[in-house]
């Protein structure tokens, strides 16, 4: 057997990383951290649609897979949590290192559904990392969606992420309203205070012309949908993404499935519909 | 056209000019298929070789790229694809590895290491004259004696084989081996399967509705968690991603992992989609049975048997099968 090393940073082997570079490093909250990506001649590594995902690395520690939070001209952001060892790993970067990258995965919210449409989207704790892809892309196709409602809830005041966002930018978006809750208020908390469920069948959104983007905490998922549906919600108007463990992010190594489908790639994004079909697996 | 016996290892040692021809073989006890060295003896005594010859184009640990950390990252890919035969594989074996390429060659990505390396090979399938205590590659639709995906089929006539070319490949091997082959030959009847399987179609769509069912419970019991019947199956694909990291050094590779491990579907965080033994085994029979046929239009099993001869708690898929095949369905 002979081997070739093989000297090539442009491959288009899906599973070899593309050297990238963190240029900025905003800390959300205690725990999350967003990552500004740019290649190393400072360009955009690829363009996502909302909702999709990137496998990012440090070769010597690991590689999983991250919502994509943001993209700008020329960089692509990630809003990641310290929960394992890559992520602390990442936690402990400083501006100016590099990273493998590669993606981006999967499907992603099936924004021409949602033109004309009002829109509420509900996130729990890091669960606004997937959503604020597509809040930005609506922000920036205004004119194709009706009413925006953003309910966002945390587990206290200084694990809200995106604070800027929440307090500063979203809300001077026009025909746009921010509803913001936590489970434990403080001293200066002066916003609501409860689950999100409990807060979403308080503020009685009507189901007409309105569908729903949620993501969160599988118990969050789950009571909010129960909550939706009392409220006369249809399953198809509600849009969730998945987690699963993933590996290769091409459907190959087979640790991502649920039922026949692979979430990093025929999901993470699914209607509440779609998931009734599958498995109750995840 | 047919190939004496006599002739066979001038025949191997003919491609081998050119390849590395894998044959099957008894290596430290197992039975395997191995780079054949030229002169040692060619086991076709036995129906299967213990272990199945996936690692030939999916190896058990298969290097990726090396890297290297500090101020700047470096990460070079590596490319391994020489030009192999394999000699002697089995037509549920083939089937195996048709099942392989729909899931590396297909459906929105081509896995790079394994494209590579499946151009690379040529298939020779030698039929099967008798069968195994475990063998049903009948009930799953194959046949002891012919493997469609293979690029050459052979078999056994007592003093000679009757060769086939099945593709272009299969073509350049009796152009190769023209000094050698004969006219004629007439081949022989397929043996038949002893144990037969209540395979059907029916079966996955019957299963695909039993997600809940109690069953599960109950043939998943014996089950130690082992992995064994994923080591020894040939369609088997699953695989883990790791470094081999040497201070700020190392290789990425790929090896095999098994579903039927608990760390296999943990998150980071804990939590764990399939906790337990039930929800492993059940994805297991699910994904052979049902999740693949849904998905590729075929079963992840070729009927090849090794998962129901090697378990050491005596699990056998073919008995889960005629199970689905009896239950009542109001219980689902």
């Amino acid at each position: 057997m002979h081997s070739i090393n093989h000297e090539c940073t442009c491959s288009s082997n899906p599973l070899i990383p593309h050297v990238c570079q963190v240029t900025a490093i905003k800390q959300e909250t205690p725990d999350v951290q967003t990552y500004r990506i740019q290649t190393l001649d400072g360009q955009k590594p690829f363009s996502p649609m909302p909702g999709q995902l990137a496998m990012i690395s440090l070769p010597d520690v690991g590689e999983a897979m991250f919502s994509i939070t943001a993209q700008g001209e020329d960089y692509i952001e990630s809003a990641i949590k310290n929960a394992g060892q890559l992520t602390q790993a990442f936690h402990e970067m400083t501006p100016g290192q590099q990273i493998g990258v590669r993606g981006p995965y999967g499907n992603h919210f099936p924004v021409d559904d949602l033109k004309g449409k009002d829109l509420l989207f509900i996130g729990g704790g890091i669960g606004l990392a997937p959503v604020r892809s597509l809040i930005r892309y609506c922000f920036a196709n205004r004119e194709d969606f009706g009413h925006i409602d953003i309910l966002y809830g945390a587990r206290s005041p200084e694990d809200l992420v995106f604070k800027e966002d929440l307090s500063l930018n979203w809300p001077k978006e026009k025909d746009t309203t921010l509803h913001v809750t936590v489970d434990r208020g403080n001293e200066t908390w002066e916003g609501n205070v409860g689950f999100v469920p409990a807060y979403l069948e308080e503020l009685a959104f009507s189901p007409v012309g309105r569908k729903v983007i949620l993501c969160g905490p599988p118990i969050m998922i789950k009571f909010a949908s129960q909550s939706l549906m009392k409220m006369g919600f249809a399953k198809e108007d509600v849009i969730t993404t998945l987690e699963m463990r993933m590996k290769c992010g091409i459907g190959k190594c087979g640790r991502c499935n649920i039922g026949s489908k692979y979430v990093c790639l025929d999901g993470p994004v699914f209607t509440l519909a779609e998931l009734d079909e599958l498995p109750d697996e995840n | 056209m047919q190939l004496d016996k006599s002739d066979l290892q001038e025949a191997l040692r003919i491609l081998s000019a050119e390849a590395g021809v894998f044959v099957p073989s008894v290596v430290e006890g197992v039975s395997r298929f191995a780079l054949w060295d030229g002169e040692s003896s060619i086991d076709l005594s036995r129906v299967n070789t213990e272990l199945p010859p996936k690692d030939i184009l999916f190896p058990q640990t298969e290097k990726m790229y090396s890297y290297k950390m500090g101020k700047n990252i470096e990460i070079k890919e590596i490319i391994d694809n020489p030009k192999q035969v394999v000699f002697g594989i089995r037509p549920c074996d083939v089937k195996s590895i048709g099942c392989m390429d729909k899931v590396f060659l297909e459906k929105t990505y081509v896995d790079s290491f394994y494209a590579g390396k499946r151009e690379n090979l040529t298939v020779i399938s030698v039929g099967c004259t008798q069968t195994d205590r475990t063998c049903f590659c009948d009930s799953m639709g194959l046949s002891p004696s012919d493997a469609p995906g293979a690029d050459v089929m052979m078999n056994d006539t007592g003093d000679t084989f009757v060769v086939e070319a099945y593709t272009d490949k299969g073509k350049q091997v009796m152009e190769a081996w023209k000094p050698l082959l004969k006219k004629g030959g007439k081949k022989p009847a397929a043996p038949e399967c002893t144990l037969k399987v209540k395979m059907s179609p029916e079966i996955s769509v019957k299963l695909s509705k039993m997600f809940e069912h109690p069953i599960w419970e109950e043939v998943s019991r014996p089950c130690i968690g082992c992995a064994t019947c994923t080591y020894v199956c040939p369609t088997c694909y699953c695989f883990d991603m790791n470094s081999d990291n040497h201070s700020s050094e190392g290789t990425k590779f790929r090896c095999w992992d098994s579903c039927m491990f608990s760390d296999y579907s943990r998150m980071a965080g804990g939590h764990n989609p399939r906790p337990g033994k039930k929800e492993r085994v059940r994805n297991r029979y699910m994904h052979k049975l049902s999740y693949f046929n849904e998905r590729y239009e075929t079963s992840l099993c070729a009927g090849c048997g090794r998962c129901a001869d090697k378990c050491p708690a005596h699990m056998d898929i073919t008995a889960f099968i005629d199970r689905v095949a009896e239950e009542e369905m109001e219980n689902a």
